[in-house]
């Protein structure tokens, strides 16, 4: 069975659960009961205690409750090492994307003063496009060097923390005390001085504090300067520009879209306030990309994510504004998914054998897809006993499927060299800025689709042309680790001494050339045919072609090999985590879909006590979810009488002529007020008497 | 030191306020009665702070100067002219017995400077002067905070209050009649250029000291006729101006090239005739002030930079194509009337013939009414309407008017070669707000990639929420009420109400880029874009 399929049983199984009706969620209140004394010093102390207590049994038997605790264990220890491994690895990448940038904005703050900049606040404009929280790790990094340095420090302002001028000022000058002197210090220094009390906004606080600690850079980075309101822009700016001889302000400005426009939206007066420079940080896209490779490639890896995780994950990336973190986070979220709910994790982990003993795994493995289909693969190799012992022999089965984990690992960790290669060569085939990337490349290879995929076939196709000074550039960029059996190094030496040998020749060329085949004219019977044909070739360029054959010969031998369906290996449920679903719906929530869906099918979330199947709209549902249906049946403006008449007729199809007048009457005015509140509906200007329509279903 | 002796001595650093400084320092004379308040007024940069401290600290007048852009609140400037007439009188370490340093009223604060004037030992009791610098700027004044403190003065006898304006005063602004104003005008063309002469010239290498004193005085007065005179440039921008051109002027004196017909000598009118080109560009964009200031490092590049700057495309932010896409839809619901909606963007009507006629003619029709309107701002600001008509009125059929009239398949009502008012389809409508339901609809009218099965496929209302938020913080989308005044909005109020309108807040021709990038063409769905 594929994952899809695999997902179908999922929904099946949740749309079972459906029936169970809906649960309301009563978050239990945190803090004090009736009582008791509140004491925060003791509730932070307890809060660790019992985080350490949870965590020990934070994963859930499963296989119906019925794994035993050593397994659920191990699952999640396994799952601690391997994501603590993987997010050391994410945070030095991340480190290292910003590095370059950091040291330009760290050398524009030390070398740039109001003087070289005739008199205007210096000024960076750091450009981050969507990869936002980039900033954020820049401005921390660049706060701890300029403290260790003890230059100065950074203060962080965001558009949420300044409202109006006074409240920025005021965060502004305790952001910039605490910085160093810790809140009881900016306390310490607002009482503790030689003359009266200073208003909290004041900037003579910032420049005693200036004076007292010597700062000389002060950099003052706003996040995301676009939210800002420009107003409050330009108040703040003059404000530092007229201190500008008493405090060394350094501005950073985060933007998001591009200077220009961020440029045309200020003021005039307010930019000839500015002068500086301009840096660019690193898209998220490449960012994430590096993440993904190296997660995936590790030669160490122990859990790959499969196609369509991947998918979903890049896509995610691409189409919407996603930090790294996030992307890592999501990440993070699959790893977990996959040890917390999948009993096969435990294979992982290099589980001793008295803890997998257990009839109830082995049921497991033997229902497998992979299991199916390695078996009949094993009948048709002709061994029918081995199928008989995996199938009865609970300890054979467990022996076979541990080596075939470690060997499934195996082949994918030779899946993603390959990948590696093949991105390697790219670089040097594929002409122009476009170049697939190690993340396409590897949702090819996990679909099996790569080694006949038009990308390889036009990479060796374009090694086939080249001259010994390009393949000579190639075979030194091929990784090393390659399996000696495709003969690389003997390819090499060949290479280099025929190469060494023909040193004063122009490079030499293959006969796929274009340059080494000839067009031949010939006049038969007043036609004109064009033939192609091979110029005659030198002693050293027929060498040469053997070695280009070899070599891609070579290539083309591995990649067949190594390029296998991930899903085809058994046992890959325990070490290829493939499944869409719980990533793709936790990380889009979909509340007005969900709203939507409760009020035009009720039944969908709430236990019918009759039969539902019946007619759509009954008195049975909620008052508002009648009153939504029959909304949706109506126009752009809707007769506030006629909606009532037909409100009242679904409870008198139903009751008869029992119903009660006024009761409904009050059912429908709730139900009107709470549609309201949603936003559905609003008061037309058209006619007094109608209502409008402001939401439409589906959209 | 007599009126006329302080004018002469502070000529020499502040030349051409000879009248002003006189009027101040008669008016200010330690030996003279004090005057209760004096208003001095003049628009930025034309020296008048720096005459008057100047002024104040030749005559060793005790003073007292607070500027008032510095702050915040009228109760900041309370308390900060009390702590700096404290600190002038030296009395700071006595703060307590004022007020305890606070001080939030006018009233509060006319009687403590009257306590501590009184308290000054008996050889001190002079004058006292209190500047009160850019006083009309103050942030969250009262509306009586100038006529009050302008009655200091009259309550404390030894107390004079200076207010500095930068803007021309109305009469009897103060309520009170026969205030002293002194009057600081804006330097005229000859005083301009010497004061720029008088500074020390900007150092070029490898030029001759002789050429460049013959050449300099001429370079500042053109320079002073083409970009700051027109302009009412102020001395720093002038001066700023001069010292980033002036290498460039004389590059080719620097770079040893042979002055032409057969000279051995630049003069200035050959380099001028050599430069014509640095005035056009560089100096308009001399002009602008910019952040990221031009690389004007390499004289001999600069020539072509502009021009390259011009055709080159301006740089695109990397937005997410889910973004983009929104942005888009939120751009075409701006830009396109409401009741065209149907006719525009609905799938049924989109393959039939007449519902093509029916966008083809309103598209023809707004068209014509934006160029209309194109035109009467055209005219009314007397700019190159004439000489265009002039142009339509004998228009030769050509291969380029052929190739344009298939381009414009319009072109009997558009203008030839697109007219000079038109730019894109960013001047067609102004971007009026729109219903958040609106831009859903349009997006999925818009997507480029629509799922294939749409009733099976989950909605992306959700999602567009919250990709919405982003540009929203972006400014790229604004809530409509907030477009109107950025100040009523606090930027962090993010609720957005069921009938909310909003707004798209970037140029046209921008989203048109971006929009190319994801493969949706805007002309092809906005009124009167494509035709």
């Amino acid at each position: 069975m594929d994952p899809e399929g695999l997902e179908d049983a999922l929904d099946l199984s949740r749309d079972r659960s459906q029936n169970h009706g809906v649960y309301i969620y009563q978050p239990a209140k945190p803090g004090k009961a009736t009582g008791e004394r509140p004491s925060k010093r003791r509730k932070v102390s307890s809060t660790d205690h019992r985080g350490q207590k949870s965590d020990v049994k934070c994963f859930v038997p499963l296989l119906n409750g019925e794994e035993n605790a050593e397994s659920s264990q191990l699952r999640h220890e396994t799952y601690k090492q391997l994501w603590s491994a993987q997010e050391h690895k994410i945070q030095a990448i991340l480190e290292d994307v910003d590095a370059g940038v950091l040291a330009d904005v760290l050398s524009f703050v030390r070398e740039n003063s109001p003087e070289t900049c005739n008199g205007c606040i210096p000024t960076g404009l750091v450009t981050v496009g969507s990869n936002v929280s980039s900033l954020s790790r820049l401005l921390s990094r660049l706060n701890d060097q300029l403290l260790a340095s003890g230059e100065g420090g950074v203060v962080v302002l965001e558009s949420g923390d300044a409202p109006n001028l006074k409240s920025s000022l005021k965060n502004i000058i305790r952001a910039a005390i605490t910085n160093t002197e810790g809140n009881d210090g900016y306390q310490k220094f607002l009482t503790d001085r030689a003359g009266p009390r200073l208003l909290g906004y004041d900037l003579d606080l910032l420049n005693d504090y200036v004076q007292r600690k010597g700062t000389k850079k002060l950099v003052l980075a706003l996040r995301d300067s676009e939210a800002f309101d420009p107003g409050l822009l330009m108040d703040l700016l003059s404000l530092f520009n007229s201190w500008l001889d008493r405090i060394p302000f350094t501005v950073l400005l985060g933007i998001s879209t591009s200077v220009e426009l961020f440029e045309g939206r200020l003021p005039r007066a307010c930019v000839s306030l500015l002068q500086g420079k301009h840096f660019e940080v690193q898209e998220a896209g490449n960012c994430v990309d590096r993440i993904y490779e190296s997660l995936q490639t590790d030669p160490q890896g122990k859990l790959w994510l499969g196609r369509n995780v991947t998918s979903t994950l890049l896509e995610k990336t691409h189409d919407y504004f996603q930090t790294p973190e996030a992307f890592s986070r999501m990440v993070k979220y699959a790893y977990m998914s996959h040890f917390f709910a999948n009993p096969l994790a435990v294979l992982l982990g290099n589980p001793a054998p008295a803890t997998l003993s257990h009839p109830r795994l082995c049921e497991a493995i033997r229902n497998l897809p992979s299991f199916r289909m390695f078996c009949e693969d094993l009948l048709e190799a002709g061994s029918p006993d081995d199928v008989r012992n995996l199938l009865e022999n609970d300890e054979y089965l467990l022996q076979e499927a541990l080596s075939h984990v470690s060997a499934g690992q195996q082949s994918m960790q030779q899946i993603f060299q390959a990948v590696l290669v093949i991105h390697a060569c790219i670089q040097h085939t594929q002409q122009g800025s476009k170049k697939s990337n190690v993340s396409d490349l590897s949702v090819r290879a996990l679909s099996g689709e790569l080694n006949d995929s038009q990308v390889a076939d036009d990479m060796l196709a374009t090694v086939r042309t080249f001259d010994s000074e390009k393949l000579g550039l190639l075979l030194e960029s091929l990784p090393k680790t390659l399996p000696a059996d495709l003969a690389l190094e003997d390819i090499r030496t060949d290479f280099a001494t025929l190469v060494d040998a023909n040193a004063e020749f122009e490079p030499l060329r293959s006969e796929y050339n274009i340059n080494s085949s000839v067009v031949k004219t010939t006049v038969v019977q007043q036609r004109i045919l064009l033939s192609k044909g091979k110029a005659n070739l030198s002693e050293q360029d027929i060498e040469y072609t053997r070695i280009v054959d070899r070599l891609v010969g070579a290539l083309q031998e591995y990649l067949t090999e190594t390029l296998i369906q991930p899903q085809e290996l058994f046992m890959h449920e325990a070490f290829l985590f493939d499944l869409r679903n719980p990533l793709k719906e936790n990380f889009t929530p979909r509340p007005r879909f969900a709203l939507e869906r409760a009020l035009a099918n009720p039944f969908d979330y709430l236990i019918s006590s009759t039969d539902a199947s019946g007619a759509r709209i009954s008195a049975k549902q909620p008052a508002t979810a009648i009153l939504y249906q029959l909304y949706l049946e109506s126009g752009a403006l809707v007769n506030i009488h006629d909606l009532w008449q037909a409100f009242y007729g679904v409870f008198e199809g139903d009751q008869g002529n029992t119903c009660d007048d006024r009761m409904i009457m009050s059912l429908f005015y709730s139900a009107l007020s709470d549609l309201k509140s949603f936003g559905m509906v609003k008061n037309s200007r058209k006619k007094t008497d109608h209502l409008a329509k402001s939401a439409w279903m589906g959209l | 030191m007599q009126p006329v002796d302080v004018a002469r001595s502070l000529s020499a650093q502040w030349p051409c306020r000879d009248i002003q400084a006189r009027q101040l320092a008669s008016l200010l004379h330690p030996n003279t009665p004090s005057l209760s308040t004096l208003v001095v007024h003049g628009v930025s940069a034309t020296c008048k702070s720096t005459i008057l401290l100047g002024v104040l600290s030749t005559l060793e007048v005790p003073h007292a100067f607070v500027r008032s852009s510095e702050c915040i609140t009228a109760r900041h400037l309370l308390t900060k002219i009390l702590w700096s007439t404290l600190e002038a009188l030296g009395q700071k370490d006595e703060w307590e017995k004022y007020g305890k340093g606070r001080c939030e009223h006018v009233s509060t604060l006319a009687v403590l400077l009257e306590e501590c004037l009184a308290a000054r030992a008996e050889e001190q009791r002079g004058k006292f002067v209190l500047v009160l610098d850019e006083i009309d700027r103050q942030r969250e004044a009262p509306p009586t905070l100038l006529s009050a403190l302008a009655r200091l003065g009259e309550i404390i006898p030894s107390l004079c209050v200076v207010l500095v304006l930068s803007s021309t005063p109305r009469p009897l602004f103060l309520q009170n009649a026969a205030v002293p104003h002194v009057s600081f005008p804006p330097y005229t063309r000859k005083e301009a250029i010497e004061i720029l002469l008088a500074s020390p010239m900007p150092l070029v290498e490898n030029l001759p000291d002789e050429t460049s004193s013959r050449v300099y005085p001429h370079f500042v007065a053109t320079i002073y006729d083409t970009l700051v005179g027109p302009t009412a440039g102020s001395i720093p921008t002038f001066r700023s101006i001069c010292h980033r051109l002036w290498p460039l002027f004389v590059a080719p004196v620097v770079q040893g090239e042979a002055p032409p017909g057969g000279n051995t000598e630049w003069d200035f009118t050959r380099l001028l005739v050599k430069n014509r080109a640095l005035f056009r560009h560089q100096g308009e964009s001399a002009l602008v002030h910019r952040i990221v200031p031009e690389d004007t490092s390499a004289p001999s590049k600069t020539l072509r930079k502009p021009l390259a700057i011009s055709t080159a495309p301006s740089a695109l932010p990397h937005l997410p194509y889910f973004s983009t896409l929104i942005l888009t839809s939120a751009y075409l619901a701006s830009h396109t009337p409401q009741r065209l909606d149907t006719i525009f963007f609905s799938k049924f009507s989109s393959s039939s013939l007449s519902a093509r006629n029916k966008r083809a003619h309103h598209r023809r029709r707004l068209k014509v009414l934006s160029q209309a309107q194109a035109e009467d701002r055209a005219a009314a600001n007397d700019d190159p309407s004439t000489p265009r008509k002039g142009k339509r009125t004998k228009t030769r059929i050509t291969k380029s008017t052929l190739s344009n009239a298939f381009a414009t398949s319009s072109a009997t009502t558009s203008a030839v070669g697109g007219g000079a008012g038109i730019t894109g389809p960013s001047t067609i409508l102004s971007a009026r707000p729109f219903p958040l339901e609106r831009l859903l609809a349009i997006f999925h009218a818009v997507d480029p990639n629509p799922p294939e099965n749409p009733i099976h496929t989950a909605a992306v209302a959700d999602q567009i929420y919250a990709e919405l938020a982003t540009l929203r913080r972006l400014r790229l989308v604004v809530p409509a009420s907030g477009h109107v005044g950025f100040a009523s909005t606090g930027s962090g109020n993010t609720s957005a109400d069921a009938g909310e309108k909003w707004c798209v807040n970037v140029s046209g021709d921008w989203i048109g880029e971006l929009a190319k990038g994801i493969g949706v063409e805007v002309g092809e769905w906005l009124a009167g874009g494509l035709d």
